[in-house]
């Protein structure tokens, strides 16, 4: 999983934030209704207290006290009910105090004696042995006859805690369960949400040059995505408009070129074949000559460079077998090899088909064996070697030449790049070879890559795809 | 034989014209698509060359009308577009060859040539020059009666020489002959080849027959050096 995904990163995000929100709501919710249970634990204990006095202790002097701890007993019954109920008289002593309740949750003895004489309703929460933490409220009483009690009934916390308990439990389990949902939910959503970006993106990845024409999908939301993809093929646009500007200008001038071309190589032709030229006139005509061929070449190449990268469907489409054409074309080429003294081997397994223009591959390998050998040393060696590798037909031209300088290898397919200016202009090349086999390469949606030592020699490797899967290797 | 050029870029019309009455050729000129109409339909030519772009008449719409009226005579487009799609077009039309500005006047004077020639192959078994025997049955190579052992590409490249002895042929009219377009980019294939073959033909002789013309190609003849 991309971690670094607007899709991770927006629902962990939210999940973050949902949690934290959850985790608060809980909080307040468990602090509030502590407290709330709490107040009514308080409220009603105090009123219990106040009963007690208001019915039972009113009259003490006429019931007696008897009446009063049997009345307490049988109406409260303070063991059954769990609770803690004493009636202190204002000389401390105890007139009443309850039992061990049924529950043996406390132990009514270890309850401190009241503080003072009292003569406010108090509460207060009373740390037991055992752990138990009892809540006591404290009520002063006067009963007619003018004596004064104090009322104290008490109930463990405990009963309110189970309820915190229970609140605590299902938000532990509720939580993650809510949030893992919604990370869920949310990842969905998103992945809908983002799901044109996912295609615009592969649209886009596949526009090359070759097929600026295209266009990326636009989603009809009426959201940014939309926005988005409008804007890029309006981008797209204006690139195709002005590669086009390019590709036009080029094939626009090599075309005007060749008009005022043929009037000088035929004037000069006509020159050339007069009888009784002196020597340097013939000499000079000559040279002029080549240089007009060498001309006719650049402009020929740089029309067929801007023809291809316009995508025009000059390319005849057949299928063939590349190992075959390649064998063929360095059989025809070894006497070139021969002259330099260089070894050209050539292997090539099995039939690979490939579809594409016979002619343009050809001259495909030819530029690279060509230019292999042009910078190869006599006594070195040429390989060549065509097969299947990863699901695409690959020719590889390798040579023990002067290889190419790091720097320089980037922009060894650019039109007119020389890697050594004096060398391979010697050599009569003009800068255009490369990116020949590189264009002609493209409009086969293959590629050629290069990687070389400065010294040691250069491989070059085409990559072109198989003809429909057709291909078979028999080694 | 008369040959109509309908070209309306006046220098190139003008070398044309020298070159092709040096061939002994009568030539009449147009330059314009009309005029080049009124002339093709008012004589009878044994052959057409005719330029794609013209003023008043496009040459494709030229050709459309000449072959209206005549499906026989050879017409030879030049032009300085060299799209596949077309090439086809034209030829479709009734063009029967087809040559790309710039061009070497030798390859334009093969083409015509060959056009002309078309219906009546003229093939000699046997050709001659000077003391070279070139046999095309059996595909022999005698110099002063002597066996010359070639290579296959050697040999054609041979035959093509002995064939339009007496002519230079351009290194491009020669790698498209004996190899194949593919090759016609930065490689000096044929040099390499010519200076094989003149190993083989030339060496030990005192006649050099496979000449250099700097800057045009190479010819064979056994005249004296011109």
């Amino acid at each position: 999983m991309n971690t670094r995904s607007i899709r991770f990163r927006l629902t962990v995000w939210y999940a973050g934030l949902l949690a934290s929100m959850l985790v608060l709501f809980g909080a307040s919710v468990y602090i509030g209704l502590g407290h709330y249970l709490k107040l009514t634990l308080t409220d009603s204990l105090t009123k219990e207290a106040r009963q007690i006095g208001e019915t039972l202790l009113v009259n003490v002097s006429v019931s007696g006290e008897e009446y009063v701890t049997d009345e307490i007993k049988e109406h409260l019954a303070p063991e059954l009910n769990g609770l803690f109920v004493r009636v202190t008289r204002a000389d401390g002593s105890t007139l009443y105090e309850s039992g061990l309740p049924k529950d043996g949750s406390f132990n009514p003895g270890n309850v401190n004696a009241p503080r003072g004489d009292s003569t406010q309703v108090s509460s207060r929460v009373e740390r037991l042995p055992g752990g138990v933490d009892l809540i006591i409220c404290a009520v002063p009483f006067t009963s007619r006859d003018e004596s004064r009690f104090l009322i104290e009934a008490g109930a463990p916390l405990k009963q309110s805690e189970s309820v915190l308990h229970g609140l605590l439990l299902t938000f532990v389990v509720g939580l993650p369960v809510v949030v893992a949902v919604a990370i869920a939910g949310g990842y969905v959503l998103m992945r809908r949400a983002l799901a044109p970006v996912g295609e615009i993106t592969r649209t886009a990845e596949q526009i090359t040059s070759r097929n600026l024409s295209e266009r990326l999908p636009e989603a009809k939301t009426g959201d940014e995505l939309e926005a988005l993809s409008i804007a890029l093929n309006r981008m797209i646009a204006r690139i195709e408009h002005s590669f086009r500007h390019v590709n036009r200008f080029s094939a626009d001038a090599s075309h005007e070129l060749r008009t005022p071309l043929t009037v000088l190589r035929g004037e000069l032709e006509g020159i050339a074949q007069r009888p009784n030229l002196p020597l340097d006139v013939r000499e000079t005509i000559g040279s002029t000559l080549e240089e007009t061929e060498r001309l006719s070449k650049i402009v020929e190449s740089l029309l067929a460079i801007s023809r291809l990268d316009a995508g025009e469907a000059l390319m005849t489409r057949e299928q063939f077998d590349l190992a075959e054409l390649v064998t063929d074309t360095a059989d025809q080429m070894r006497l070139l090899a021969e002259d330099k003294q260089i070894a050209l081997k050539c292997a090539a397994t099995g039939r690979v088909e490939v579809e594409g223009d016979q002619g343009r591959v050809k001259q495909v390998v030819v530029n690279l064996v060509d230019n292999a050998i042009k910078y190869t040393s006599e006594g070195g060696k040429v390989e060549i070697s065509v097969g299947v590798a990863g699901g695409s037909a690959v020719l590889e031209v390798t040579d023990s030449g002067v290889g190419i300088p790091s720097e320089a290898i980037p922009h060894v397919f650019e039109r007119f790049y020389r890697v050594d200016k004096a060398r391979s202009r010697q050599m009569g090349g003009a800068g255009l070879g490369l990116s020949i086999v590189k264009s002609i390469c493209a409009a086969h949606q293959g590629r050629v890559s290069v990687e070389s030592s400065e010294g040691k020699g250069s491989r070059f490797r085409v990559e072109l795809p198989l003809a429909n899967g057709q291909s078979r290797r028999s080694q | 034989m008369r040959i109509l050029l309908v070209e309306d870029e006046e220098k190139v019309s003008r070398f044309v014209i020298r070159g092709l009455t040096e061939e002994s050729f009568a030539v009449d000129s147009a330059s314009d698509g009309l005029t080049g109409l009124e002339l093709a339909t008012t004589y009878n030519y044994d052959l057409i060359v005719l330029d794609l772009m013209l003023p008043e008449l496009n040459g494709t719409e030229l050709l459309r009308r000449i072959r209206l009226t005549d499906h026989r005579v050879p017409i030879l487009m030049l032009t300085a577009r060299d799209a596949v799609s077309d090439k086809v077009e034209h030829l479709e039309a009734g063009a029967d060859d087809y040559l790309t500005k710039p061009f070497a006047f030798a390859e334009l004077m093969a083409r015509i040539k060959a056009l002309l020639r078309r219906g009546s192959v003229d093939r000699q078994n046997v050709l001659r020059v000077a003391d070279l025997e070139v046999d095309r049955l059996s595909q022999q190579v005698r110099r002063a009666s002597r066996r010359v052992e070639l290579t296959a590409k050697e040999y054609a490249l041979l035959e093509y020489l002995m064939a339009n002895a007496g002519r230079v042929l351009s290194r491009t009219m020669i790698i498209d002959h004996v190899w194949d377009q593919s090759f016609d980019g930065a490689t000096n294939i044929v040099d390499v080849y010519v200076r094989h073959l003149r190993s083989k033909v030339d060496d030990g002789h005192d006649t050099r027959l496979i000449r250099t013309v700097r800057g045009v190609g190479y010819k064979i003849s056994d005249e004296a050096d011109s």
